[in-house]
């Protein structure tokens, strides 16, 4: 094996990942709660009520972040779901495993949180003409399309590559889904109160506040992905010595 | 013999594979005529519903005709994706589809031409005297049929990708209608916009085209992931 590869190798390494997440996890929940504590106290204490949308802004704040973060889900299970297919490395589907159902999380999350900014500011809390709420609903029906094909299928190994697949078409489709329900809506609606919200000219106050927020959401992703990935290495390979060890010493 | 020789007499072979594979199953589907008329009824019946519940005002009607006729098409072909690849799993027979030395993806798009022309085209055929009964305008007809044409086969060869990944399944449950639907999107959005559009008096035909790209696309890479789905399924 050439030295280039060897990193990849170990990476796909249960044990490998184990061990380095162990250390990497105190960083990274730090910095997690940091970015978490500085975003929510500036979106909720010092930004300034916007002009036109007065408080309503602090909801932009979260719902951005989480709605940039759960658009990463499809791509990142499409290439976990490559990397299954083609070096069968388990690992990756330990992660792919968990990151669907976090997503469908994420995904209810966008949904959830758009709507109570909508409720306020368009008066209604769903709208079909916003092309994006509606791209996000059937983002999440894909999703859960791949929760139901893994639980469906009880051979592990199938499931693993059978959802690899569908994550790989699926993040295909979900880009196709997002633009043509785009145009179906640009050419119904020309000015929708979509601007507002993507190409807000709002002061740097307020995206930097935004930014500080994404990077925190990404790091709340990423803490709760590498902690259910731990568990599930500790599921699968309960009968590697290292893992009997591991429990032993726990006891 | 060398190597040229082999590849083309592979070629010859996979191209017999193809048509036997198309006639065998037009063969069965023929021999099989409740698995064609089922999903045929249902949309019928399906597209019978709207005036009910809705409005049997014929100036509501014309308005919503090109999508119900769409959706009903969509949720028919739902029911009839459902015994896609089941005889063939049921009897082996696609185990040896999957063991044959011919390129699976050509095997899987015959089958995929074979289960578009019982239970596709049937429905398209009949969709002109749906769209009369539901009040559609005549300029609406020749757009609405060619959107099925270039549509149907898009979802069909969509659908077949989930029916594949489930086809050892006992129970599929909603899993083929989670996974179709939200990928027909696309289809539905631009097949209603043609008809639409030319109902406005304009022009259908990028719709339409994009419709096409959409099935150049699908008919070039879904057969290869249902061969590979079915590659997954049957280990």
């Amino acid at each position: 094996m050439s030295g280039r590869w060897q990193w990849f190798h170990r990476l796909g390494s249960p044990k490998w990942f184990y061990e380095k997440t162990t250390r990497w996890l105190p960083w990274l929940v730090g910095a997690m709660a940091l970015f978490l504590t500085v975003g929510v106290a500036w979106a909720l204490l010092f930004l300034p009520p916007d002009y036109q949308q007065g408080h309503t802004s602090r909801i932009l704040v979260v719902h951005v972040a989480v709605a940039g973060t759960s658009l990463s889900f499809f791509p990142l299970m499409a290439a976990a779901g490559t990397v299954t297919l083609v070096w069968r490395i388990k690992l990756a589907d330990m992660v792919a495993k968990h990151a669907a159902p976090l997503g469908a999380w994420f995904t209810f999350l966008t949904l959830a949180s758009g709507s109570i900014w909508g409720s306020v500011m368009w008066g209604t809390w769903w709208e079909w003409t916003d092309s994006r709420l509606v791209s996000m609903l059937f983002q999440l029906f894909l999703l859960l399309g791949v929760i139901s094909l893994r639980t469906a299928i009880e051979n592990a190994e199938t499931a693993a590559r059978a959802c690899a697949l569908l994550s790989i078409v699926g993040c295909i489709n979900v880009v196709i889904i997002k633009y043509s329900v785009d145009w179906w809506n640009t050419l119904h609606q020309p000015s929708s109160p979509i601007s507002m919200e993507v190409g807000n000219p709002n002061g740097p106050e307020f995206w930097v506040a935004t930014l500080v927020m994404i990077v925190a959401v990404y790091l709340f992703l990423a803490v709760s992905l590498i902690l259910a990935t731990r568990n599930e290495i500790l599921e699968r390979e309960n009968n590697a010595q290292w893992v009997r060890e591991l429990v032993a010493q726990a006891r | 013999m060398n190597r040229t020789g082999n590849s083309a007499m592979n070629r010859a072979n996979a191209g017999a594979a193809f048509r036997a594979t198309l006639k065998r199953d037009l063969l069965i589907s023929v021999k099989r005529r409740n698995d064609i008329l089922n999903p045929f009824m249902f949309f019928i019946i399906v597209v019978s519903l709207f005036p009910i519940g809705i409005s049997p005002e014929s100036a509501m009607l014309r308005q919503i005709a090109a999508g119900v006729i769409w959706i009903a098409v969509l949720l028919a072909s739902m029911l009839s994706m459902d015994s896609l690849y089941r005889s063939d799993y049921e009897d082996g027979s696609l185990e040896q589809l999957l063991l044959s030395s011919q390129p699976l993806y050509l095997l899987v798009f015959a089958k995929n031409i074979a289960h578009w022309l019982v239970s596709g085209l049937p429905v398209i055929l009949v969709s002109p005297l749906l769209a009369y009964m539901l009040a559609l305008p005549a300029e609406g007809y020749l757009t609405l049929v060619l959107s099925l044409l270039l549509g149907t086969p898009v979802v069909g060869m969509i659908g077949a990708i989930a029916v594949a990944l489930t086809v050892g399944l006992g129970s599929r449950g909603l899993i083929l209608a989670v996974i179709t639907v939200p990928m027909s999107v696309p289809v539905l959005i631009f097949g209603t916009l043609a008809v639409q559009n030319s109902l406005a008096g304009g022009s259908p035909l990028g719709y339409l085209a994009l419709l096409g790209a959409m099935l150049a696309a699908a008919a070039s890479l879904a057969p290869v992931a249902t061969a590979a789905a079915l590659r997954i399924s049957l280990n």
